[in-house]
């Protein structure tokens, strides 16, 4: 998932968190999870003071972030003490299938 | 090198050193050894101290509670309870110290009191509400070393780089004791309850932890769940390894720790926000 100005939000893209006004975390939220984002929905969202979304996978590349590979290189990092432990070489694996999971259809771009 | 532990202990046990604590906190700890005195007694007397009033309701209105609308001290000690109140009063003056010169390690308490919560939730313990405390201030010794002893700081952020080696593996080389050690002077100088202060003393040794082990080792987790997914800056840079005795402890499974994974890192982000706008 990837939290994006709504700026940079485009139709198709799907809604990762529920959306609440004015970005606030609390009262009803005014677009659902899963919701397919479409040009008039974005301007709607405009109009009810939302500034930030979050949408499933990684749509929007930015200078600075992270490719999966290096994603999953620091990941690895983190685990080099601990990877031989069978409780914790768990915790490992349901990280390392997450982040392949989250980076959705994006994933496969490469590093620069 | 004992002399460096004999110091630091010293300094803490002696709470004139430490950032002030406000008369109001006496006050409290009084009232609150008073079963006649009720809550409202309670709240009137820290909400006499605006400054600290505000302290603590930013703290319980953070999403380590999840309650979001905590608007006055007499809501937040009937959610949170007494004992969690005068916990973040008594931290309050460490946290703003946090916040300003440590965000890495705001961001990550914070994020161990989120994930205690959640975990507490899932395994449907009782006082949840005291395990994200003690997530939240589980490193608090942390920040008495940066505090007190800044030319220690340096030696052990050089020995964790050089040497590869657990924070508290380098506490432990130039100090000759380590932050869990100084969080548990820290909570016998605060008069902090048992299910705060074992937490705090054994997060990284879970087995030492005899009354409250179940408290211990949710935070034990909690720690290790956030250091794996490397948010904030705890100061390691290795995650631990997840103890046999916090596991069994919990009786927890492969997918109880995915399904707790799933949720922890879905409110992360609302815990980057909340740090944001505290830093804004």
């Amino acid at each position: 998932m990837q939290k994006i100005p709504l700026m940079l939000a485009k139709a198709d893209m799907i809604i990762g968190r529920d959306v609440f006004r004015g970005d606030t975390q609390v009262g009803i939220p005014v677009c659902g999870r899963g919701t397919v984002l479409t040009d008039s929905l974005i301007d709607r969202l405009e109009r009810l003071d939302v500034q930030t979304i979050i949408v499933e996978g990684h749509p929007v590349w930015e200078d600075g972030d992270l490719s999966l590979d290096d994603m999953l290189l620091d990941l690895s990092r983190r685990f080099d003490k601990v990877k031989d432990d069978p409780l914790t070489a768990r915790l490992y694996a349901i990280y390392k299938a997450n982040l392949i999971k989250s980076m959705g259809d994006d994933g496969g771009r490469q590093a620069e | 090198m004992d002399d460096k532990r004999s110091e630091l202990k010293k300094i803490i046990m002696d709470t004139k050193t430490l950032p002030t604590l406000p008369g109001v906190i006496n006050k409290l700890n009084m009232l609150s050894e008073n079963e006649k005195s009720s809550v409202q007694e309670m709240a009137k007397i820290v909400s006499s101290d605006s400054v600290l009033s505000a302290r603590i309701l930013r703290l319980a209105n953070s999403p380590s509670y999840g309650f979001y609308r905590v608007s006055t001290i007499s809501n937040a000690m009937i959610l949170l309870g007494v004992n969690v109140v005068k916990s973040l009063a008594l931290s309050s003056s460490i946290f703003e110290i946090m916040e300003k010169n440590s965000v890495g390690l705001w961001e990550h308490s914070l994020a161990v009191g989120v994930a205690s919560n959640i975990i507490a939730r899932k395994l449907a313990l009782s006082e949840c509400e005291e395990i994200a405390t003690a997530g939240l201030l589980h490193d608090i010794g942390k920040v008495i070393i940066s505090l007190k002893c800044s030319e220690a700081e340096t030696a052990i952020l050089a020995a964790i780089r050089e040497q590869e080696i657990y924070m508290r593996e380098a506490e432990q080389l130039v100090l000759d004791t380590d932050h869990a050690e100084v969080g548990a002077w820290l909570s016998k100088s605060w008069f902090l309850p048992d299910k705060l202060s074992e937490p705090i003393s054994f997060h990284h040794n879970v087995i030492q932890s005899d009354t409250h082990r179940v408290k211990t080792s949710v935070v034990h987790i909690a720690d290790i769940i956030i250091k794996a997914s490397g948010f904030g800056n705890s100061g390691d840079i290795f995650v631990p390894k997840i103890q046999q005795a916090a596991w069994d402890c919990l009786k927890l499974s492969q997918e109880l720790l995915a399904e707790m994974v799933e949720d922890i890192e879905d409110k992360l982000i609302e815990v980057k926000n909340f740090s944001l706008e505290i830093q804004a």
